[in-house]
Formats: C-alpha cells, sequence, structure tokens
C-alpha cells in the first residue's frame, strides 16, 4: 500500500474533519427556543429602522468610534516604529548597546502582544472606570507591540552589508540608523500600517460591545433590548464607515515625491506621540483607580482556582482554538472548491462580509438563541468570523493569478472544479497555509473574547475575577493566556518558516 | 621616515570560512595608487575590509594617521571611503539620496532625516553624479530601476563626495563598459581638481584585469591571504604576475 503523503493542498482541506464533533455536539445542543427572535434579525436586515433620532445617535457613536480607532491607530503606529527599531538587530549592530536589552524588550512585548485588546480593555474597565481613554489606552497596548513585531521584521530584512558600508561612511549614529531604516519603514507603513486602521475600526466595534463607546456600544444595547432593526442600522453604518475608510485608503497613495505632506505627517505623528506619551503617564498615575489600589491587592486576594477547575478551562481553550483554526483554514477552499461559479463566489463574497461585520460576540449571541453554550458553538463562531477573513485573501490571491495552467487543464476537458484545484489552488496553498497560520495567532488571542460571552474557556473566568476583583486570579488567567499565545506563536512561526 | 597614513602591523584574520589573512603588513603613504591584484578569493575583499576597519583583525594592529582604529574618532574614520564590490547601496532610495548618504559623515542628522523627506539640496551630489557619467533623467530614479552600470556610478559618486583621504575600492569597474572604464579610472587616479571635484589623492584599488594597470605607481599581488609581492609598477615583471595567477 502507497504511504499517505501530505502536501500544503490536502493539508488545507483536512481541517475539515472539524466539523464532525461540531456538529455532533451543535446538534445534540440545538433548541428551537429563539428561532423567531433570528428570523426577526433576518427580515430586520433588510429594513433597519431610520429617524432623526437614530440618525443622529448613528452619526455621534460612528464619531466616536473613529476617534478611538484613529488615536489609537495613529499612538500605535508612532509607538510601534520606535519599539520595532529598538527591538531589531540592526539597532543594537549601529548604537552599541548590550544585547540583553533587545531580549528584554522583545519578550515583554511578545508578552504584551499575546493578550487580547479585549482584555486589556475588560482588565483596564475594572481598574479605572468606564470612559474613552480605555479604549484607546486598550487597543494601543497590543497593537504597538503587534506593529512593532512587523516592523522589526521588515527592519531585519535590510541587507547587513549595506549597514557595514553605511556604518563605515562614519557618519553620527542617528543619522545612520535613520538612514538605514528609513525606507523599511515606510515602505511597511504603506504596505501593513493603513490596515491597521481598519483593524482599529474593528477592534473599536467589539470593544463598545463591552461599554466602551462607540458604535459597538449601541449594537450591544440594541441587541440586549432585542432592537434588531435598530441594531442593523447600527451594523450598516459600521459597514459604511469600514468599506469608506478602505475607500480612503486605497486612495491615499503615499508616494516618496510627497515631501510637504509626508514632513507635516511626521512631524504630527511626532507631537501626537509625545502628547500621548504625557497623557499615559497622567493617566496612569493621577487617575484614581479605586479598585487597584495597590500592588497589594495582587498578593492578599484569593486564589481559588481548584474550584473553578483552571486545567479544565486551560484545556477548553487550546481545544477552542483547534477547532477554530481548522474552520478557517479549510472553509474558504472547500466552498470555494465547490460553488465555484459566478454567483456561487458572489454569495461566497456576501457572506463572508457579513462574517466579518458582524463582530463575533454578537454573531455568538445570535447563535445563542437555537444553540447552548458550547465549545463547538465557541468554535463556529470565531472559526467562521476568521474564514471570511481568510476567504478575502484567498478569493483576492486566486482573482490576481496568473490562470494559464487552470485555462489549458479545462482545455483539455478536466473538469472546473479539478482545474481549479491543480491548476489555480495548488499555487496558493503555501502562501494560504503560511497566512492561516499568521491568523491562528490571532485567533488563539480572540478566544478570550468569545470566552467572555460564551462561558468558555479562560475566557469565561476572566470575567468572573475581574467581577470580584480576585486580582491575583486575573493575574494567573492573563499569564495562562499569555502562555497559549506564545507557544502558539512559536509553533506557527515555525509553521510559517517551513512554508515559505 | 614619513608616517603612513594607514598601517597594517602583522595582521592576521580568520573568518566563519576558514579563510586566512596571514600576517599580513602594508604601508600606504600619502599620495600613493596602489593596485592590488589577485585571483578571486586571494583575500583582497577582506584586507580592505580590514583596512576601513569594517573587520577587526584577529591579530595584528591597523593604525589610521599613527592612531589605533579603535581610538580613532567618527571624524578621522570618515577620511577613509569605500568603493564596495557589491556596491551596497541603500534600496528604495533614489540615487541621488543613495549619493548625499556620502555625506552623512560630515552632517547632522537633519541633514538626515531631509535627505531621506527628499527635501535635502541635492546640488553637491548632482555635480558629483555627473562627474561619474551619470546622466541627469536618473538623478531622481529609485537604485532598484537603474542598471548595474548605473548603480556602480552611484557607488563612486557616494564614496568620492565623503571627500575622503583615502579610498579604498573593491573591484570599481565590474560593471562599466571600456570608455566608461577608462573615464572613471582617471577620475579616481587623477588627483587634478576637475570640475571642482576633490578626488582622494591615496587610493587603493584591487583589480582583475592587467590592462588596468596604468596609472598606478605601486601594485600589490595576494594569493592565499598573503601578500606575494609589493612593488613599485614600474618593476613589474612578467614572473610577479605569474606568481599570482
Amino acid at each position: 500500500m502507497n504511504k499517505l503523503k501530505l502536501n500544503s493542498s490536502s493539508i488545507t482541506f483536512l481541517p475539515i474533519l472539524v466539523c464532525i464533533p461540531i456538529t455532533y455536539e451543535l446538534f445534540i445542543n440545538f433548541h428551537i427556543g429563539g428561532i423567531e427572535l433570528f428570523r426577526e434579525f433576518i427580515i430586520s436586515a433588510l429594513n433597519p429602522k431610520i429617524n432623526n433620532e437614530i440618525i443622529f445617535t448613528l452619526v455621534k457613536r460612528l464619531n466616536e468610534t473613529v476617534f478611538i480607532a484613529f488615536s489609537s491607530w495613529l499612538i500605535s503606529m508612532m509607538f510601534g516604529v520606535i519599539l520595532g527599531i529598538l527591538s531589531s538587530e540592526i539597532f543594537y549592530k549601529i548604537i552599541n548597546l548590550p544585547k540583553f536589552l533587545k531580549r528584554f524588550l522583545n519578550l515583554f512585548l511578545t508578552f504584551i502582544r499575546s493578550i487580547h485588546e479585549i482584555i486589556w480593555g475588560l482588565v483596564l474597565m475594572q481598574i479605572y472606570g468606564i470612559n474613552f481613554s480605555i479604549g484607546v489606552i486598550a487597543i494601543c497596548i497590543p497593537y504597538i507591540a503587534i506593529n512593532a513585531k512587523v516592523f522589526s521584521e521588515q527592519i531585519e530584512n535590510i541587507n547587513l552589508k549595506t549597514v557595514e558600508s553605511i556604518k563605515q561612511i562614519n557618519g553620527n549614529k542617528s543619522s545612520t540608523l535613520i538612514s538605514l531604516v528609513w525606507t523599511p519603514v515606510i515602505k511597511t507603513f504603506k504596505n501593513f500600517g493603513l490596515y491597521r486602521l481598519e483593524c482599529a475600526i474593528r477592534s473599536t466595534a467589539v470593544l463598545g460591545l463591552f461599554g466602551v463607546g462607540g458604535i459597538g456600544t449601541s449594537i450591544f444595547l440594541s441587541f440586549q433590548t432585542l432592537n434588531f432593526r435598530e441594531l442593523w442600522t447600527y451594523l450598516w453604518g459600521l459597514a459604511f464607515l469600514i468599506i469608506i475608510s478602505k475607500e480612503l485608503l486605497n486612495k491615499f497613495n503615499l508616494s516618496y515625491s510627497s515631501k510637504k505632506f509626508l514632513t507635516l505627517f511626521v512631524i504630527a505623528l511626532f507631537c501626537i506621540s509625545l502628547f500621548s506619551l504625557s497623557f499615559f503617564v497622567y493617566f496612569i498615575f493621577y487617575k484614581n483607580a479605586i479598585p487597584f489600589n495597590s500592588i497589594n491587592n495582587l498578593l492578599i486576594s484569593n486564589l481559588n482556582f481548584i474550584s473553578y477547575d483552571f486545567l479544565k478551562l486551560l484545556l477548553e481553550t487550546i481545544v477552542l482554538c483547534l477547532l477554530s483554526t481548522g474552520i478557517a483554514i479549510s472553509f474558504p477552499p472547500f466552498f470555494i472548491l465547490f460553488f465555484n461559479n459566478k454567483i456561487g463566489i458572489t454569495i461566497i463574497r456576501i457572506i463572508s462580509f457579513l462574517f466579518r461585520l458582524i463582530p463575533p460576540p454578537l454573531l455568538i449571541l445570535l447563535l445563542l438563541m437555537f444553540n447552548d453554550p458550547s465549545i463547538s458553538l465557541a468554535a463556529i463562531t470565531l472559526g467562521l468570523h476568521n474564514a471570511a477573513i481568510t476567504s478575502k485573501l484567498l478569493l483576492a490571491n486566486l482573482h490576481n493569478q496568473d490562470n494559464t495552467q487552470y485555462i489549458a487543464m479545462k482545455s483539455l476537458g478536466v473538469s472546473k472544479r479539478s482545474s481549479w484545484l491543480f491548476g489555480l489552488f495548488v499555487k496558493q496553498a503555501n502562501s494560504y497555509l503560511a497566512y492561516c497560520a499568521y491568523r491562528s495567532d490571532i485567533i488563539i488571542r480572540e478566544t478570550a473574547i468569545l470566552g467572555v460571552i460564551g462561558s468558555v474557556g479562560l475566557g469565561w473566568q476572566l470575567q468572573e475575577s475581574l467581577s470580584s476583583f480576585a486580582w491575583k486570579e486575573v493575574l494567573v488567567i492573563l499569564i495562562a493566556y499569555s502562555s497559549i499565545a506564545i507557544i502558539g506563536e512559536l509553533i506557527n512561526d515555525k509553521i510559517k518558516s517551513n512554508l515559505t | 621616515m614619513i608616517n603612513p597614513l594607514l598601517e597594517l602591523k602583522e595582521v592576521s584574520y580568520k573568518n566563519k570560512n576558514n579563510f586566512t589573512l596571514d600576517n599580513v603588513s602594508l604601508r600606504i603613504k600619502s599620495g600613493e595608487k596602489i593596485a592590488l591584484l589577485g585571483k578571486s578569493g586571494a583575500g583582497k575583499t577582506t584586507l580592505i575590509s580590514i583596512l576601513n576597519g569594517t573587520l577587526k583583525p584577529n591579530k595584528g594592529r591597523v593604525k589610521l594617521f599613527n592612531t589605533e582604529f579603535d581610538k580613532l574618532n567618527l571624524y578621522q574614520k570618515s577620511k577613509i571611503s569605500t568603493i564596495w564590490q557589491d556596491l551596497r547601496l541603500i534600496e528604495d532610495l533614489s540615487a541621488e539620496q543613495n549619493v548625499n548618504c556620502g555625506l552623512l559623515g560630515k552632517q547632522s542628522f537633519l541633514f538626515a532625516f531631509k535627505n531621506l523627506l527628499n527635501i535635502s539640496s541635492f546640488n553637491k551630489a548632482h555635480q558629483y553624479m555627473q562627474v561619474c557619467n551619470l546622466k541627469k533623467s536618473i538623478f531622481s530614479k529609485n537604485i532598484r530601476k537603474i542598471s548595474g552600470g548605473q548603480k556602480q556610478r552611484v557607488a563612486i559618486a557616494r564614496s568620492l563626495i565623503q571627500d575622503s583621504e583615502i579610498l579604498l575600492a573593491d573591484e570599481p569597474f565590474n560593471n562599466l563598459d571600456p570608455k566608461l572604464t577608462s573615464n572613471i579610472k582617471n577620475l579616481l587616479l587623477i588627483t587634478k581638481n576637475k570640475n571642482k571635484i576633490k578626488v582622494p589623492k591615496t587610493t587603493l584599488i584591487s583589480l582583475h584585469r592587467l590592462d588596468l594597470l596604468d596609472g598606478f605607481n605601486r601594485i600589490i599581488g595576494m594569493k592565499n591571504g598573503e601578500i606575494l609581492f609589493d612593488i613599485e609598477k614600474t618593476k613589474l615583471k612578467k614572473f610577479h604576475l605569474n606568481k599570482i595567477y
């Protein structure tokens, strides 16, 4: 018998097997209690509530969302660049500083990156109360670390021989450093930075569901009162904001020759960063933080994890990650393969847009209308949301790909599906899997949100511990989350390096 | 005895691939035009990298202006300029921005910043680029979008604008056609102020082509990391070349 040999294409389809346990659990947990509500929700999508009051609230909430998203994006970009440079090898080659500082900084950034903005938001809200600044700071903390990682990776790609040649000119160290890192930083900002603004808008919407403000808060309040028509007005508003911002960003073609604009932009970024740093320091040290007035709280609060079955929750979180990742990887190629015609692809695009638009916490609340809380429900929610994102990328890459092989295969009489599989998808499989590996890093971090809402894994425990101000438990959960994320990231880095 | 500008004393170097430079001593005096000959892998690039301070020898001493290399300040170090064999230009910057990078040793951080924002003065860079036979149309072109020969001349202009006292060049004529090779060689070896451009008085150029030896006054031959001969150009005989090729 031939030995089973897996390649990138087959590995992409294999995780569809996660559907077996998920379907089974969803089936046994199914109930029809909320079917009527769900029907109403679907119908309301086409009949959103429009009156002066709603429009006024919508505009106000969108303004808040833009404010939080834009401020956090700007601050996280600037500090991301600075920390990205500080955590790159080249910085230490030019400025002769001990390398343990780099290791220490990278460790610190890995830790703050591993915890989702929602968790930061929940923790900060519990300490400082609800206000706009919480939204900005909660998004900024992981975003700064994520941006720093991306910028640092791009800076590391500079040819070391170029570094030597510029060093050999013997200019002052800051001039040498800026001359070397400038182009990778600007290039990364163009390719990645603008996309992060879209991410910041989405994160703001999700944070809003937890009360920080912005459109998310209105969406959540409408859902709580089961006012689905109003809910859809806000959801379409959010869709409008995402589409408009994307279109504007596409138009915003930053060129090296736009001298005045660049100069102003850099100066503005610098001023805003200084301002935000001072604001951050003020916020941390002078604002009242009643429940968390000393570090002693960490030591004197109870740690009663055995009763919470901590290990079970940890395991649930890991299983949730694996199931969601399986869905996110396998669904897009599977559905594109089986509905590979113009109408099918259009429907896939519309559905994936809706799954991207509806924040995962809201999606799980909708699914809870006809299913009991379970790992499978959380996994399908998180998986579908992320599959919507991976499908967007896959469709875009397939569209841009050279299709001569596909046409050649079809002309040989090969079926459309086989031609697509062997003529188009095979070429994309490696890069698609590499992107999915990156996506799974995000899925690991996102399990926290689903945990909070869907009563699964550590997220649920975090909510409980925060509500009872059990800071020691909160700390242990954060460390557990961070450990899972860091281990996941290490595994994914290994996978990515094997694939690319 | 006149102090040499640059001196290597019993220098040995061993890299990761076990390539060794064995007990090399060399004194370079002001005004010398030195051709460094040798087959590929003879150690020419390693020797140049040690002379400009990029590589630190495992043994021996390197002195510039009679001072140990480690004790030199940045200004003194900037008195050596190098044209690298693999050019080592900054990708994605324009040709003129790359040439301006040669001024980093003499200018402030603000200059570097303005250069990157494309708002600094490029007059000096243009002057040097023109002398290196570069056409105006490529001045503002991205370095990725110009030919190998044009890149070579950008690298040469970058090292000349440095206004150094010693020029070290590692096979600088590689990508140039015969006419350009002759022009650039004359530019590097003839120190008269042409077009108000100051060219370093002292030059060490590594070469492969023996037909380019005109204009040099000293020839150094290398093989397997050792200097086999170091003679005046007028004393060069065929058997010298047979030793190294």
